[in-house]
């Protein structure tokens, strides 16, 4: 299904570190389809009429409440648009997927059973199953009749899923697999009746199973007592002689990592549209709270340092939607070259959705460290009021802080990001490598003047610094840890965070020069103001993480050399960002919600 | 049964209004949602529907804005939809949009006509009563309840202060429907894919023109009501709330 | 011949209802200011002791309009015999109460003349020679004031309590009264209405209350009703609502304070979580008192309230139920 044009070609992953985007060749959410508008409403209208009213006795664990609302949302078809229509589903556009998620975030213990469910919990089997795994399961998955769940962590295997105790043995008969083992941190353990369970065959081969609740030898452990989510089950399974039909083996025999990482990948775009959908929760909350509370005679919303924080979180949720909806366009537009009717297709769209592996981890680190943000700030308003159980922004500081966690962790992800770059950079996929010597021998040639013109070019410009100050951090540790830069964790890490602040810099400036096309500066003077706050906070993250990988591969000398070309590439003149906040503070504090408008 | 459901787009509950340059209209960058008392008459003509047969049409008349009103419904359940399409729609009296409703669906037959009991905007509460003289069609207001009949319709009247009324009436009638007559549904995801392909026809000002005339009325001016009465706001932590509001309700209301 | 305003009021149940004598306050008030002429009538089958009770009023001249085919009330005898009347008196402007029953008919009834109703008004302006009324928009978050642009007959309808009804004048001696008997043609009526009923089994009377207590939808949840009746009861008060509350089934119809619902005038009407939307506002703006909690600052029922507090009802309800029966014990 077409229904996203932008980009109207596939774009690489990666290649915005490279490449320079005109606005046109960004999808934004002010190119959001009618029907984009319907389900984004019809979500949100469900999140606001059935889960938030239910938010007590979910808190509590009534599961009961959270099966209905499964199965409500599956009737109206939110839990299908990744399931393809032969199988019961809607099979549509991720721009879809990301609405939905977005939308329906508004809490988040039922947004992670929901996430877990039309997610990890399906689809391996919409990626992976055989014919007759697909029509058995996908249209009850579908319809919320039964709940999914993604058995693979264990007590001592975490990220580093290949570790795993769980074994499969074929039984004589070699007409089951005998499943033994205990995983843990299970999402929707507590009511699930489908689980896919990761085992190694005969201790080597790891291998993923699709077990029902109902087979021989599975049972639940008890509750977590967890910090936040609390809304949602979180379990240990146990195998114990499980017997699991050889038919239920998801996939091929000893490729179960294609299924662990994958799922992982093709998944993790929603969790960051659903950080973006908590935050604009958070901040509604906030501004409420901050428009009735006084001190010293006037509400807190009139104060500047108040104003401050309700100005970065509505900066936070503007960028984390221009990020959000920018990367799912792209993979649409992939998609869109995929032929549906092939044998091939659920292969050809797995890999068309992790073409962007790096865009979907920036996606969740970013959001979920935006929405821990957010959550911060939210307690910090209410003051005491946010400390206690009584007041929403406990509870939303303490859900907030999973994201950082699950999905694999930010620190994963973070390795993910330049791992992926390197090794695409290396095998001449994306052509990394002579852009980073292109600017060595510019960078030492002196400064450059190249002038841009047209609807932002100030802050264009600064984009373009970003991508530079990123490309010589880079360039200077390959050069002195060569392939060995895989084991310098931090070097990694520190250049992910330049590729994280500078993607999210180009993709919040090319949606403002977007909005500033279609409807005139004037319009656009509220995302002009937010873009140039976040641009101010990225650029300062840039240069300090540019400054500790250039001192730690450099010294004397050459350090001296590097600092002054890292001070010119990171040299702008700065925003008058208390202006800027204040003028974004009060929009929101007038609207009482967040908004562009 | 054949129904036609009138169905207007307003600015959101709590979207913040500012007024034009003129102070005649508000400005037009707000958001839209659909007027609520309509969501019920759709609701309704699809309950109808869904009982005995027929079809759905919805009609609205507005800026190209307006169409997303007539796409819910759609996905919602309506068979087709009439759009109305010029911004000149907005300022028309409601005599005048009646008119235009009129000539638009002249080579239509319909059964009924719906439309909620009031805009959330202007708040006539008019356009049906006048389409159905227009029409020449009986009509009755306010409705709770709708019943077929082998005359025509039973329906129920809500009249004030918890009164009620049922009403027989002949075919083809207008009526106009309460808040709460029944449940909204959501529009499912296959509905909204399915709306795509449902026939929406465009109608043009031109197209109406002639039917129209000048507006009757005028808005002067439209302006931020003026407080009428002194408000004595009460502060401070809840305790200490309820001490003062005690003191208020013993010393100046006289009730304790 | 000066030009006529003609009020017309509206009997049910025996009684011309309060609404009737508000806007013949409201004609009084019009034709001080433009010196136009004003007079009154009644419709229905035998209105003449009605007739004759407004005449007492001062106006000019009072009819009766009647025909057997205006009882019970349809839209289509009261349509068809005010047009024949009005045609044949041609008064300027036709004022009328917004009752659900005007509501009802008067856009019909100006179609069919070719002219407009100005519906729902809250009040009037004479400037420059120029009539304007004055009604709410937007939910009442704005107000509009609107001229006639075409000819007359005129229509305008008022908004309960716009004007006050005891404020009308009483004429030094009885107007003259008149009956105008109009023809209606048999199949011009088209609805068969039945009997007039009330629903709710043991109809609350709310408007005997003298202290209410009422919720709106910042209530939350059906289970946090219990608190806002405790303050009642602490009150010796009636519970009401407002009509998202009784769609919800939260409390019975009965209960509903607004313009669908019942309409109060208590010494203390307390207001919990109710944001003060018209169609509720109608309902209760006759209180003497009225006290305000909403967590919202700039919620409408504010506008009207005599105290004020912006803050969490859950908050504030509990500590006031308490200081209420310390009160009443220290009485």
């Amino acid at each position: 299904m077409a229904t996203t044009a932008i980009p109207t070609t596939k774009i690489s992953g990666g290649s915005f570190l490279l490449d320079d985007r005109r606005p046109e060749e960004v999808f934004t959410p002010e190119d959001f389809s009618e029907q984009h508008q319907l389900i984004g409403q019809t979500a949100e209208e469900f999140a606001v009429n059935e889960i938030l009213p239910n938010v007590e006795k979910i808190e509590h664990k009534d599961f009961s409440v959270t099966r209905d609302l499964l199965k409500k949302a599956g009737e109206l078809g939110l839990s299908g648009v990744e399931i393809p229509e032969a199988y019961g589903g809607l099979e549509m556009d991720k721009v879809t997927a990301a609405v939905i998620a977005d939308h329906i975030a508004k809490y988040a213990g039922f947004a992670t059973t929901w996430g877990g469910h039309t997610g990890i919990g399906t689809l391996p089997i919409v990626y992976f199953g055989t014919e007759g795994q697909k029509k058995k399961y996908l249209p009850r998955l579908a319809a919320g009749e039964i709940v999914g769940a993604y058995a693979l962590s264990e007590a001592s295997s975490g990220s580093d899923a290949m570790n795993c105790r769980t074994k499969a043995t074929l039984s004589s008969d070699g007409k089951y697999y005998i499943l033994n083992g205990e995983k843990m941190w299970i999402t929707n353990a507590g009511f699930a009746d489908l689980f896919t369970v990761f085992a190694k065959i005969d201790g080597e081969k790891f291998s993923a199973f699709l077990v029902e609740k109902g087979f021989p030898g599975i049972s639940i452990g008890a509750e977590e007592h967890k910090m936040g989510i609390r809304g949602s089950s979180t379990c240990p399974v146990i195998l114990n002689d499980c017997k699991v039909p050889v038919e239920n083996l998801l996939g091929e025999i000893g490729k179960g990592h294609v299924i662990a990482f994958n799922i992982l990948n093709v998944g993790r775009f929603k969790l960051g549209a659903m950080c973006v959908g908590g935050a604009r929760v958070a901040i509604e909350h906030s501004i409420a709270y901050a428009k009735q509370r006084k001190a010293f005679n006037k509400v807190i919303a009139d104060f500047g340092l108040v104003r401050e924080k309700i100005a970065n979180m509505a900066v936070g949720i503007y960028t984390g939607e221009s990020l959000v909806y920018r990367t799912v366009g792209m993979m649409d537009a992939a998609l869109n070259e995929v032929d549906k009717s092939s044998p091939d297709a659920a292969k050809e769209t797995r890999k068309a959705i992790e073409e962007y592996a790096v865009e979907c981890s920036i996606i969740k680190v970013w959001g979920s460290e935006m929405i821990d943000y957010v959550a911060d700030e939210m307690v910090q308003i209410y003051a005491g009021y946010g400390f206690v159980e009584e007041y929403p922004a406990e509870r939303t500081y303490r859900d907030a802080r999973i994201n950082r966690i699950f999905e694999g962790t930010n620190e994963i992800n973070r390795l993910i990001i330049t791992g992926f770059l390197l090794k695409r950079a290396m095998s001449g996929q994306l052509p990394l490598m002579p852009a980073i010597k292109k600017l060595m021998d510019e960078v030492l040639s002196g400064p450059s003047s190249d002038e841009l013109d047209g609807p932002l070019a100030e802050e264009s410009k600064l984009v373009g610094q970003a991508k530079k100050l990123g490309l010589f951090a880079a360039g200077a540790a390959t050069q002195k840890y060569m392939q060995a830069i895989q084991d310098q964790q931090e070097i990694m890490g520190a250049i992910a965070d330049m590729t994280i602040e500078t993607y999210a810099m180009e993709s919040v400036v090319l949606r403002t020069q977007k909005i500033i096309q279609a409807k005139g500066e004037n319009a656009a003077a509220l995302p002009l103001a937010m873009t140039r706050v976040y641009l101010s906070q990225a650029m300062g993250k840039i240069e300090a993480a540019a400054k500790k990988v250039i001192a730690a591969v450099a010294d004397g000398d050459m350090l001296r050399t590097q600092l002054a070309i890292l001070r010119r590439l990171a040299k702008y003149e700065p925003f008058n960002v208390i202006e800027l906040r204040q003028q974004i503070a009060q929009k929101m504090i007038e609207r009482g919600k967040y908004g562009i408008a | 049964m054949k129904i036609l459901v009138c169905m207007k787009q307003v600015p959101q509950k709590d979207a913040p209004l500012k007024l034009n340059e003129t102070a005649t209209w508000i400005r037009e960058d707000v958001s839209y949602e659909v007027n609520e008392p309509d969501a019920y008459a759709l609701e309704e003509a699809l309950r109808q529907k869904e009982k005995h047969g027929g079809e759905v049409v919805v009609i609205t008349s507005g800026p190209a804005r307006a169409q997303q009103v007539l796409r819910e419904a759609l996905a919602k359940g309506a068979d087709r939809a009439i759009h109305l399409e010029d911004n000149a729609f907005v300022g028309l009296d409601a005599f005048n949009t009646a008119r235009a409703f009129a000539a638009a669906i002249k080579d239509e037959q319909f059964d009924l006509i719906f439309t909620g009991l009031q805009s959330d905007d202007y708040g006539y509460a008019q356009v049906g009563v006048i389409l159905a003289e227009l029409l020449g069609w009986p009509h009755a207001t306010i409705i709770m309840q709708i019943e077929k009949t082998d005359a025509g319709i039973k329906v129920k009247r809500e009249l004030e202060a918890g009164f009620f009324q049922f009403v027989d009436m002949p075919l083809p009638a207008v009526l106009t429907i309460q808040s709460g007559i029944n449940k909204l549904r959501y529009a499912t995801l296959i509905g909204i894919k399915n709306a795509k392909n449902k026939p929406l026809r465009k109608v043009a000002l031109a197209d109406v023109q002639s039917a129209i005339g000048n507006n009757l009325q005028m808005i002067e001016k439209l302006y931020i009501p003026q407080k009428t009465k002194n408000t004595e706001f009460i502060e401070g932590p809840p305790a200490e709330v309820a001490k003062k509001l005690v003191e208020k309700l013993r010393n100046e209301l006289r009730v304790l | 011949m000066p030009d006529t305003i003609l009020v017309i009021a509206e009997q049910r149940e025996g009684k011309l209802n309060r609404a009737s004598l508000e806007t013949i306050a409201a004609g009084q008030a019009i034709a001080a200011a433009t010196g136009w002429a004003l007079e009154a009538a009644v419709v229905g089958a035998s209105v003449g002791s009605f007739a004759n009770e407004l005449a007492a009023k001062k106006l000019a001249k009072v009819y009766s309009v009647e025909s057997a085919k205006l009882e019970p009330y349809t839209p289509d005898a009261f349509a068809a015999g005010l047009k024949q009347f009005i045609e044949a008196k041609q008064p300027k402007l036709v004022l009328m109460p917004h009752t659900y029953q005007v509501r009802d008919f008067v856009p019909k009834l100006a179609t069919a003349m070719g002219s407009t109703v100005i519906s729902d008004c809250i009040g009037f302006k004479h400037e420059g020679g120029k009539l304007l009324f004055t009604r709410q928009m937007f939910q009442g978050k704005l107000a509009a004031d609107v001229s006639f642009t075409g000819n007359s007959p005129w229509f305008a309808t008022f908004q309960n309590g716009a004007f006050r009804g005891d404020k009308a004048e009483d004429g030094a001696s009885a107007a003259p009264v008149e009956t105008v008997k109009v023809e209606i043609a048999d199949g011009v009526v088209r609805n068969r209405p039945q009997e007039v009923f009330k629903e709710a089994k043991q109809a609350v009377d709310l408007t005997q209350a003298e202290i209410i207590v009422s919720v709106g939808r910042g209530i939350k949840e059906q289970k946090n009703i219990e608190i806002a009746k405790q303050l009642a009861d602490a009150l010796g008060g009636e519970l009401a609502a407002s009509r998202p509350i009784c769609d919800s089934g939260w409390l019975p119809m009965d209960r509903q304070i607004g313009s669908s619902g019942q309409t109060v005038a208590p010494k203390l009407y307390l207001a919990l979580g109710i944001s003060g939307a018209i169609q509720h506002i109608v309902g209760m703006k006759g209180a003497r008192g009225i006290v305000a909690i909403n967590k919202d600052s700039e919620a409408p029922i504010f506008e009207i309230a005599d105290f004020a507090v912006v803050g969490n009802l859950f908050d504030i309800v509990p500590p006031l139920i308490e200081e209420v029966k310390k009160a009443k014990a220290g009485n």
